[in-house]
Parts: structure tokens; C-alpha cells; sequence
């Protein structure tokens, strides 16, 4: 400042006023000082610009350069068994050049080791990378995997027959591997947070995940390499059905015990699914390429997928609607309307074992009396919560079975089809018997999301315009909520389940007597004891029978209000081939997809 | 010079370990823990959760353990994302957050003060309203409805640019992200300069300038500019550090792998090691961003010396 | 009575006495620059009414803010129904939700910024008076509040333990108390060699009696200019912690918790984003421009 004046001194000079002037100086100082900074702006901002996407790019990612060899020729065996499991493969005139899927994955997955997963988001890329005894195709149903066929020897035994298939480093992949996976699944120190829920089923699970047991006395073991019993603690007729679910996913011996907990780094990755791992940038992408030494290479159309892990709901739609998702995870709540006018198309709503209820604590004071749970229940009108609030494709529930489920069938109650005012005249005089009165206050807790609140808020309005009582709605983490519903220190909370496979025993989990899941603290004797008898009976039509006896049994008893089963809505792109509508568990294998010219 | 520097690291020592205790107390002394899921577990298997990440020590062991990791450089492994531990994921998403967060940072700063300039020069003029209500737009618009909209605009309308995302070898990614920032910073930046340019053109020496009949270019850009960027040299730091604020939603909104989304993810889901590395590296960060700011105050102001 | 009068003279003359010149205060010659400043005036005037609008408006429209109206679901705004703004997928006015959203947001600004003007203001006071070891100490803190990357705490805590109205203020607050210290402390720093202060030392006044009668009031200026400026950044604070889900519970709502729901739905009905975020982002540009003519009021060049 003081040390420039003796320069400026010199240097001073009116600057020139005729119209000799170049066109910056003609601008007035003001627009000029903006030109100048302006010009200098972008200059700056392309070099840093430049500079920074060159080290961005050079940044530590694992990557492995893609395969791009074209896919070998199948064994004639194994394609003639193919041909006669596959669904109509497709006409290959109509498929668009270029193979590449893009899928919204919601969340980032917490993991990619089967036996450390317990998420949809990390499901759907195990799906494509690993491949179980059976698998579930994207029409939904359950096919041979690695095993191309299965005997049931005995009530509890069941025999596995595997195909010649191979990992992606050349080994065969042989019964053992499988017998290795499961034991280590349930090894208590691998900390498997599913291996509780799957326990039940193999010989010695419970004891094994328990402690009491060691690995090696599993109910698995392999008679030969390509033959696999397992054996189990009482007879699970859907034990296929099981072995679908991405727990019994098998993973390669020697690259875990060599890698540790880095084996499923895409320069460790060893997998014998349809894709193999290429890529994996968290919160970025998962990108998987077609494997051309797989079993079924030939039917498998997609050459790369890449998952996007995106979890604001409002983001993927943006990004399906521009075009760089093909499929989404799921509608974002609230736009279902929305889209079903501009783009009815897209929309994909297969119906899911999902049942969306509130848990009612059985133990508390007001809660106690089976009257109040009734009460309670028959007030909600489950039709306007479907169709007006929650608007998604929802339907409505009045069972812990639903719609679509295997071994069971929805049971309902005789007053779902009264008339409303009758259903809350006679709520109303079954809280006058129990002698609540109105304005007696009880508290509902749901874990914070939009959807959520809307059927909260429904619900507490329902309750107070029909029955008079007032609800203290109150909002908190989801882990916050867990912890609440299993500590019992609730009156009302929001639950839901999902089943783990398409047998109604997965469903009525949330309403066994000892079950974890149970968070009502409910216990029908009777009710249960008839489940247990059921899994003990072969004939699948009886089995079907009890089970569905059980449950209406247990839903008189109102230990939970059920009030909607979800679907899986789903924005997925009309050329988009292959995805079929009735899939209950939402499995969609990439290897059953393709893309049509468009 | 270097003395000073030395007595500034060594006065940011404590703030950081002051900063990483507090934090470490408030995660581990609370209800609830990473591992409360949806389903339920059994004994064994928690128990095994939590010796497989030291979490049945006592805290002050865990603590020491903790301590003696952060020394060797290692942060840890995260909960979240069981498969990696905290460098990589740091590694991973710190270019992305610098480059979008540095970028703006200049784009706003020659913007900002572009405008600021303008608009002091031609005080309470119809130039002066119109640049300082445009500067203003990132102020009293909350960036995320400012987000949403110009991903509506520019990417769903027009379809100019990708609605969100990253490649890092397309610069198309960039530009949104980038764009909203530097709106939402160069109010600020253009509202300090106004107000210090007007104020520094009515200093004596300005004003003996002016009386010498110094084109105005060379005054504001030679004499004033100087003492005009002091004050907002004094922002840079305060800024740059509030761009983490904005980096969260950014990043949400266009779905960006950068920080800001895995400190929502560490913050959400308890992941003690995420949270305690993402702290470390964020003041750690402002600590370094201070002493920069510092040392350009002591370039622009020769009365401050070291 | 007149001079005469009072000095003993029988006959009152008529001298034209002229009027007395009232003295004017430094607060008053505040108040009149800030008259001058058009655009502060009519944002203090917005603001004035922005704030009635929220108090007493919901008790004056004809729909709460939590009536949930199943056969009036998403309807776009209409001058019939009674809904001049609209409802949200629930059936409840937009207006009504707005204004009292607006009632928390305003809450939350004012009671952050009054938390944060006091802590700051005393911190940065006592720094700048007491000055040597003391000061360095104290400013040290503030130095380290500064490296703590705010979010991350805030989401932290808020996390951890729920959702709490006080607790969110409190949160906010923690970390907008630092500007103001600095600012009062520079400002302290400068008053305290003033002449007036030193001879106040000089004839022995209490250290505390000096602060009170004679730095205090100095920093009116500076503080008052302060606080129009933080009560926008905290309100923007509370809007991105909405943003985040972090926000204040039902059945309380506010602007940013509004806004965030308002944004997601942006495109089936955008109603519901509009009327929100037109009432804060009209609130923050007043506030903006209210502290900028409040600036020019105080120390004008």
C-alpha cells in the first residue's frame, strides 16, 4: 500500500479520452472489474478444475480391468438341464447392442460377505456374485443353483446334487465348500447377525451359534464332491426354499482363510456367481462384469451391472428420470400418485411378504385386556390408510400371513367386511366393558421417516375421532426404536417384518410364544404348540391347513394390529426385460434381465 | 516465521485431543450400541461382535488402545462398512469433498468479490440492488431446496447435466455441485467486500489517489484491494469450514461420494471409529486452514508481523 | 414563569425567548440514520408483521395446523375451501402449518441468538478487559471451538439423545456464540485504552462499575449489528438439521422441518415447498438487510 505510492506516482496519467480507447477500457470501471475477475475466474477454476480431476482419478479405487472374452461354451450337460429350468430366453434380434445395467441399490451395503449380511442392498449384489445350492429367479421362482437337483431321503435328511461349476479363479466348486460356508455362518466368532434366525432349521445350528457345540457337528457334510446331505431338526419342507437365502450363499476357503477380512476386495474377490466383482467404491458404485467361465454364461444376456448406492429416495427418482438408472430400489414415498400419471409404465408393484403392524405391548396396563386390542384394532380403516395415506400399491392386512405366501393363507377377521360405524359401535362398547374411558392417553412410537409418520398420525386420528383416546406420538432413530421394542418399555410401536423365505413359517416368527421377534410379548399356547405340529407333518395340504389354523387361532387373540402388506414398488425402465411381477421375496437376479432395443 | 508456525501446531495439539476425547466420552458412555439391529442375537454371537472389536475392554482401555492406533496412523476399522477400515474409506472420499469444496471455495471468492467490488463502487445504484440481491439468493434460499430445484432445471428439463452422481473423468458431474456452493457462499464473500471497499475508499490515502487523478482500475486494484480483502481473508477460515456444513447436504442431494455423506452414515449408525476419524480429520483440517488464513493476513497487512 | 418574573419585575416583557435545543443521544441519531435506509425499514416492518402473522394467525384461520382431513388430501391452493396455501398429503392446511412452523423457527432464531449474544458477549467482554494470560486462555477455547467440525457433533448428540426442542437450541447455540466473542473482544480491546476508561480507573473506579457503566454500552452498537446477523444463521442452522431428519419432533414443526418434507414431493405438488420456503427465505433477506442498515446506522462512513 505505502511502499506502491512512489511507483504510482511516476505512472500517473489520466487515461486517455479519446476514442483511441481499447474496448475494455471503454466499459465503465465498474463491468470492467467484473469482465476481469470473471475472465480470471474461469481461467482459475479450469486449472484447479483440471488438477483435481486428474488427482481425483488417480485416487486409491481397486479395480481389475474388465473381462471381455466372450462367453465359452456350457458343457452339454449342464445346458440341456438349464434349457429345462430357464424361462423363455430372449429373442435375440430385439436386444439392444450394448448390455449394461444400471441399478439403484439403496443404502451402501455394510458388507459383501454373505455370512456378515443382513441387508436387502447387500442381498441384491451377493445375488449376482455368488450363487447357492438354489437361487430365485427374477419371475420368482425357486431353481437349482449349483445344485441341479435335490432328494428328500428321510423326514429330516435331504440330499443336494451339485453341477460341474466353477469359481471364478478355475477350482470346482465341491460340496465342501458349501459344508465350510455354513459352518462358518454359524461359528460364533465369525459374528454372523443372521445365523440366529436361520438356527432353527440344520442339526446342532442352535447349539453351534450358542456355544454349547463345535462347527463340526453341523447337520451338513459331503458324501462326495458333488454330493451334499444335510440334515435337519425337524422336517422343513421347504428346505430348497432356504437354501435360496443369500446366509447359505457358499464362499471360497482359500481366499478367506488367506485374506481375512479383506477378501472381498475386488483384487481378492473369488465368487461363483453369474457376475464376478470388479469394482467397489463406497458410496460411489459396486460394478460386477459377466463371468464367461460360469455354468450358464450362455443364457446370461446383461455383460455389466453396476449398483448405485443411493439412499435419499428423491435423488433416485431424479436420477432414474435423467436416465442414468435403469431400475430403482423403490418410489419415494409420497410420488407414487405422481408417477402413476406421467409414467404408469414404469411402475412395478409385485406384491411382497412384508407385513407392515403395530405391536401392542401385551403386558402393559392398558394393553393387557384383549378387549382394548380389539378395540383398537377394528377402529383403523385399513382401505383409506392403503388407497389414501400411504398410497403405494399397499393393500391392506389383517393376519400375520399375507398375501402370496407359501404353506399358510391369509386369515382375516369377521368384522373386516361390517360396516365402519358398526365396527366402531361395537369397539366402543368392548372399551366400555374393559372401563377405559375416553381421554385416557397411550403412546405410539415410530422411527423417523415421512411414511411412517403419515400412518402414525392416521392411526392416532382414528383412535381419537372413533374411540376418544388421545396418543402421545413420539418419533426416534430406528435404533432407538429396536431398542424400545425389545426392552418392552413401549405401549404402541411401529413394526414390520419381511419374510426371510416364502414359507409361512418365516411369517409367523413375530407371533411365536419364545420368539426374539416377538416384540408384543404376546404367547398363544395352543396356537403355537399347532405350528410346531405342522412342521412335523409331510403332507404339504394339511401342513398348509394347521398353519393357517394356528394363525387365525393367534390373530383372535389380537396380540398385534396388522394393517398393511407392502409391495415392492419400483421404478424400472420399460425396455428393461425380464422382470417379472409376481416375485414375493424381491429378488432379482441380474442374470435374468436384459435390455431391449430402444 | 517458522517459530510461529511451530508454537501454532504445537497449540493445535491440544484442541485436537481435547476434541477426540469429548467425542470419544459422548459415544461411548450413551445407550445403545453399533450392533442394535432388526433381528435379535444371541449372547454368544454379541459377545463375539464385541471382542472382534475390542468393545468389551472397559472405555479407558479401549480409549488408550484407540490413542495408541490414531499415533501409529491408524484409524481403525468401521462398523458401518464392515469390509473397510477408516483410512481407505477416507482415502476415498476426501478428493472428491476437496475438490468440489476447493473449487467453489475459489469460484465463490472471485465472484464474491467481483460483485462486492461492483457493487461498492456504484453504492445504492440500480447495479448495487441487483448484485447484492443475487448474492443474496444463497443466503436466504436454504441449499436444499436450491439443490432440488437446479437438478430440476438443468438436469430434468433441459438435460444439460446428470441429475447426480460421480465420475470422476467427467467434468459434467462437477458442475452442479460446484455451482450450488459457490451461490450459496458468494453472498457472503460479496456483501464483506462491499462493505470494506466503501469503507477503505474513504481512507486519507484513496483519497490523495483520487485527488492525483489515478485511474480508477489502478486505485482499487493496486491500493485498495489490499486492505479491502483483509476482512475477508478473516471469513476464509469460518467458510471454509461451514462448506462441511454445506458439503452434507450437497453431497446428499447429489448423491456425492464425498465426507459429508459418511458423516451422516458414521453419526446414524454409531460407527465409533468413522465418527472419531472423520473428527480427527476435519479439525485437524481447521486447524492447518486457520494458519494458512493467518499467514495470508500477515502478507495482505504489513503491520502484522511474526 | 418567565426570568423576570423571577427576579422580582412586575411587568413581563415580550422577549422572544428561542426554543431550546433538545440534546440528542447517540442511540438517537442511531435511530434516525437507520430511518434513512429504506430497505431496512420495510424489512424491519415485514418482520414485524411476519411475526404477528405467526403468533396470532393460527388462532385467527379457519383450519389448525394438525387437523388431518382424509376427503381433503393434497389439494392445490384455492380461495374457496379455505386452504390459501394448499393441503399436504394429510389433509392439513398449508397456512396453518407455515405460520406455526414459523412460530418454532422464530423461537428457535430468537432464542439461539439470545443465548448466543449473552455467552458471547460476556465471554468476549471479560477476554478483552481482563486481557493478558486470561485473554489468551479464553480465546484459545473459543480458537479450539472453532477446529470442531459443528455438524458432526450436532448430529451426534442429537442422535444419540433424541430430538429434544431444548436440546437442538442448545446445540445450535454452542456454536454460534464464537463470532460474537471475537467480535466483542476486539471491540473491548479497543474501548478499554480509551481515555474516559483510564480515568475512570484512574479516580478508582470498580472494575465492574467501569464494564457496566462504560464498556457495556459501547458495544450496544456492535452487538445489536451482531444479533440481526445471527438470528438468520441459526434458523438456517435448524432448517439443514430438519434437512437431516434431526429437526424438532412431532407433533412441533417448524419452516426447515416443512421445507424437507416440501422438497421430496416437489414436483407432484410444490405448494408444498413454496409457501415455507417463501416465508423464510423473506425472513432471512429481511433479517439480512435489517443488519446491514442497523450497521450503517451505528457506524456510519
Amino acid at each position: 500500500m505505502f511502499h506502491n505510492f512512489q511507483p504510482a506516482l511516476t505512472a500517473a496519467r489520466p487515461s486517455p479520452q479519446s476514442h483511441q480507447k481499447t474496448p475494455l477500457r471503454r466499459l465503465n470501471p465498474a463491468v470492467r472489474f467484473l469482465v476481469v475477475w470473471l475472465g480470471w475466474t474461469f481461467a482459475a477454476t479450469a486449472v484447479a478444475g483440471l488438477a483435481g480431476t486428474a488427482q481425483a482419478s488417480t485416487a486409491q479405487t481397486s479395480t481389475v480391468q474388465a473381462l471381455t472374452d466372450p462367453p465359452s461354451q456350457a458343457p452339454a450337460a449342464s445346458s440341456q438341464i438349464v434349457a429345462a429350468l430357464a424361462d423363455v430366453p430372449p429373442p435375440l434380434d430385439r436386444l439392444h447392442p450394448t448390455q449394461v445395467l444400471n441399478r439403484g441399490n439403496g443404502a451402501e451395503p455394510e458388507s459383501l460377505d454373505p455370512a456378515l449380511t443382513s441387508s436387502t442392498n447387500a442381498a441384491a449384489v451377493l445375488r449376482d456374485v455368488l450363487e447357492g445350492l438354489t437361487s430365485t429367479t427374477a419371475q420368482g421362482k425357486i431353481v437349482g443353483g449349483v445344485a441341479h437337483g435335490w432328494q428328500r431321503l428321510d423326514d429330516l435328511t435331504w440330499a443336494f446334487d451339485l453341477r460341474p461349476a466353477r469359481w471364478s479363479n478355475g477350482d470346482p466348486v465341491t460340496a465342501d465348500d458349501f459344508v465350510y460356508s455354513f459352518r462358518r455362518f454359524f461359528t460364533p466368532a465369525t459374528a454372523s447377525i443372521y445365523s440366529t434366525t436361520f438356527q432353527d432349521f440344520l442339526l446342532n445350528a442352535r447349539e453351534i451359534v450358542e456355544g454349547s457345540q463345535a462347527p463340526e457337528s453341523l447337520g451338513a457334510h459331503a458324501e462326495s464332491p458333488t454330493r451334499l446331505i444335510l440334515r435337519t431338526q425337524f422336517p422343513v419342507a421347504f428346505l430348497p426354499e432356504l437354501m435360496a437365502h443369500g446366509s447359505f450363499l457358499p464362499v471360497h476357503r482359500a481366499t478367506v482363510e488367506r485374506h481375512g477380512s479383506q477378501w472381498t476386495r475386488p483384487a481378492n474377490w473369488v465368487g461363483n456367481g453369474a457376475f464376478t466383482l470388479t469394482e467397489w467404491r463406497v458410496n460411489d458404485r459396486i460394478v460386477v462384469t459377466r463371468r464367461p467361465d460360469y455354468w450358464d454364461a450362455e443364457n446370461v444376456r446383461i455383460a455389466k451391472v453396476t449398483f448405485f448406492p443411493i439412499e435419499s429416495e428423491a435423488a433416485e427418482t431424479k436420477l432414474y428420470q435423467s436416465g442414468q438408472l435403469d431400475m430403482t430400489t423403490t418410489i419415494a414415498p409420497g410420488s407414487y400418485p405422481l408417477h402413476l400419471k406421467q409414467r404408469p409404465e414404469d411402475i412395478r408393484n409385485s406384491p411382497a411378504l412384508t407385513v407392515r403392524y403395530y405391536s401392542l405391548n401385551n403386558e402393559d396396563p392398558l394393553l393387557k385386556d384383549v378387549r382394548v386390542r380389539q378395540a383398537l384394532s377394528m377402529v383403523i380403516d385399513r382401505d383409506i390408510m392403503a388407497q389414501r395415506i400411504v398410497d403405494d400399491g399397499s393393500i391392506p392386512a389383517y393376519s400375520a400371513l399375507v398375501r402370496g405366501v407359501a404353506g399358510g393363507s391369509p386369515t382375516t377377521y369377521d368384522w373386516a367386511s361390517w360396516s365402519m360405524e358398526k365396527r366402531v359401535q361395537h369397539a366402543q362398547a368392548l372399551l366400555k366393558e374393559a372401563g377405559i374411558k375416553p381421554g385416557t392417553r397411550l403412546s405410539l412410537v415410530y422411527n423417523t421417516s415421512d411414511y411412517h409418520k403419515k400412518m402414525a398420525l392416521f392411526v392416532a386420528s382414528e383412535w381419537r375421532t372413533k374411540l376418544g383416546l388421545n396418543t402421545d406420538l413420539e418419533n426416534m432413530e430406528f435404533r432407538a426404536l429396536i431398542h424400545r421394542r425389545q426392552s418392552g418399555e413401549y405401549q404402541v410401536a411401529r413394526d414390520a417384518w419381511v419374510a426371510d423365505y416364502n414359507d409361512a413359517f418365516s411369517l409367523l416368527t413375530i407371533v411365536r410364544c419364545d420368539s426374539v421377534q416377538n416384540s408384543c410379548r404376546s404367547c398363544h399356547r395352543e396356537g403355537d404348540n399347532l405350528i410346531l405340529a405342522a412342521q412335523a407333518e409331510l403332507d404339504p395340504a394339511s401342513r398348509s391347513a394347521m398353519q393357517t389354523r394356528a394363525t387365525e387361532m393367534i390373530m383372535l387373540d389380537y396380540p398385534s394390529i396388522p394393517v398393511l402388506q407392502s409391495t415392492s414398488p419400483r421404478l424400472v425402465k420399460p425396455y428393461l426385460g425380464g422382470y417379472g411381477d409376481n416375485n414375493p421375496l424381491d429378488r432379482y437376479r441380474s442374470r435374468d434381465l436384459y435390455i431391449q432395443k430402444h | 516465521m517458522w517459530r510461529y508456525a511451530l508454537r501454532r501446531t504445537a497449540a493445535a495439539i491440544p484442541t485436537l485431543w481435547v476434541v477426540i476425547t469429548v467425542c470419544y466420552l459422548l459415544l461411548h458412555l450413551t445407550p445403545g450400541g453399533p450392533f442394535d439391529g432388526e433381528r435379535a442375537l444371541s449372547p454368544a454371537v454379541l459377545e463375539n461382535l464385541k471382542a472382534k472389536y475390542h468393545l468389551d475392554l472397559p472405555v479407558w482401555q479401549q480409549y488408550l488402545l484407540y490413542l495408541r492406533g490414531l499415533l501409529s496412523g491408524d484409524l481403525g476399522v468401521s462398523f458401518r462398512f464392515s469390509d473397510w477400515n477408516v483410512n481407505e474409506l477416507v482415502r476415498a472420499a476426501a478428493p472428491v469433498s476437496i475438490l468440489i469444496g476447493g473449487v467453489s471455495l475459489v469460484m465463490s471468492l472471485t465472484v464474491g468479490v467481483a460483485m462486492g467490488i461492483a457493487a461498492a463502487l456504484r453504492r445504492n445504484s440500480a447495479v448495487d440492488y441487483c448484485v447484492m440481491g443475487l448474492a443474496n439468493i444463497g443466503h436466504t434460499i436454504p441449499s436444499f431446496v436450491l439443490g432440488p430445484v437446479l437438478v430440476l432445471v438443468f438436469a430434468l428439463m433441459l438435460g444439460w447435466l446428470p441429475a447426480g452422481g460421480w465420475q470422476a473423468s467427467d467434468w459434467r458431474y462437477a458442475v452442479l455441485p460446484i455451482a450450488l456452493l459457490t451461490i450459496i457462499n458468494m453472498g457472503t464473500i460479496g456483501r464483506v467486500t462491499r462493505g470494506s471497499l466503501i469503507e477503505v475508499m474513504s481512507s486519507p490515502f484513496i483519497r490523495t489517489a483520487r485527488a492525483k487523478g489515478l485511474p480508477m482500475t489502478t486505485i482499487v486494484l493496486r491500493h485498495a484491494i489490499k486492505p479491502t480483502l483483509l476482512p475477508v481473508v478473516s471469513l476464509l477460515g469460518p467458510l471454509a469450514i461451514s462448506s462441511m456444513t454445506s458439503a452434507v447436504v450437497t453431497e446428499t442431494v447429489f448423491s456425492l461420494p464425498g465426507l459429508g455423506r459418511l458423516v451422516v452414515s458414521a453419526a446414524v449408525n454409531r460407527d465409533y471409529t468413522l465418527v472419531l476419524g472423520l473428527v480427527v480429520l476435519v479439525t485437524a483440517v481447521a486447524v492447518l486452514l486457520n494458519f494458512l488464513v493467518d499467514l495470508c493476513y500477515a502478507w495482505l497487512d504489513p503491520k502484522i508481523r511474526y | 414563569m418567565s426570568l423576570h418574573a423571577a427576579l422580582g419585575d412586575t411587568a413581563p416583557t415580550q422577549t422572544r425567548v428561542p426554543p431550546a435545543v433538545a440534546g440528542r443521544s447517540p442511540l438517537q441519531d442511531a435511530w434516525r440514520r437507520f430511518l434513512r435506509h429504506r430497505s431496512a425499514v420495510v424489512s424491519l416492518c415485514i418482520l414485524l408483521v411476519m411475526l404477528l402473522a405467526c403468533v396470532v394467525g393460527p388462532w385467527l384461520l379457519p383450519h389448525r395446523f394438525d387437523t388431518t382431513d382424509w376427503d381433503a388430501l393434497s389439494l392445490p391452493p384455492s380461495w374457496s375451501n379455505g386452504h390459501w396455501l394448499g393441503t399436504d398429503e394429510l389433509g392439513r392446511d398449508v397456512l396453518a402449518r407455515t405460520l406455526t412452523g414459523g412460530r418454532v423457527s422464530l423461537m428457535v432464531g430468537a432464542l439461539g441468538a439470545a443465548a448466543a449474544t449473552l455467552l458471547g458477549v460476556a465471554w468476549g467482554a471479560t477476554a478483552g478487559f481482563l486481557g493478558g494470560r486470561i485473554d489468551n486462555a479464553m480465546m484459545r477455547v473459543v480458537d479450539m471451538l472453532y477446529a470442531i467440525p459443528y455438524l458432526l457433533i450436532a448430529i451426534l448428540v442429537i442422535t444419540l439423545f433424541g430430538r429434544d426442542f431444548y436440546l437442538v437450541v442448545l446445540v445450535i447455540t454452542a456454536f454460534s456464540w464464537m463470532d460474537m466473542a471475537r467480535i466483542v473482544r476486539g471491540q473491548t480491546l479497543a474501548l478499554r485504552s480509551r481515555e474516559y476508561v483510564e480515568a475512570a480507573h484512574a479516580i478508582g473506579v470498580p472494575t465492574r462499575r467501569i464494564i457496566l457503566r462504560h464498556i457495556v454500552p459501547n458495544l450496544l452498537g456492535v452487538v445489536v449489528v451482531y444479533t440481526a446477523v445471527i438470528v438468520p444463521g441459526v434458523m438456517l442452522s435448524e432448517s439443514v438439521l430438519s434437512f437431516l431428519g434431526l429437526g424438532v419432533q412431532e407433533p412441533m414443526t417448524s419452516w426447515g422441518v416443512l421445507i424437507q418434507e416440501g422438497a421430496n414431493v416437489m414436483e407432484a405438488t410444490p405448494w408444498l415447498l413454496l409457501g415455507p420456503a417463501a416465508f423464510l427465505s423473506l425472513t432471512l433477506m429481511c433479517g439480512n438487510y435489517l443488519g446491514d442498515g442497523l450497521r450503517d446506522a451505528f457506524d456510519p462512513r
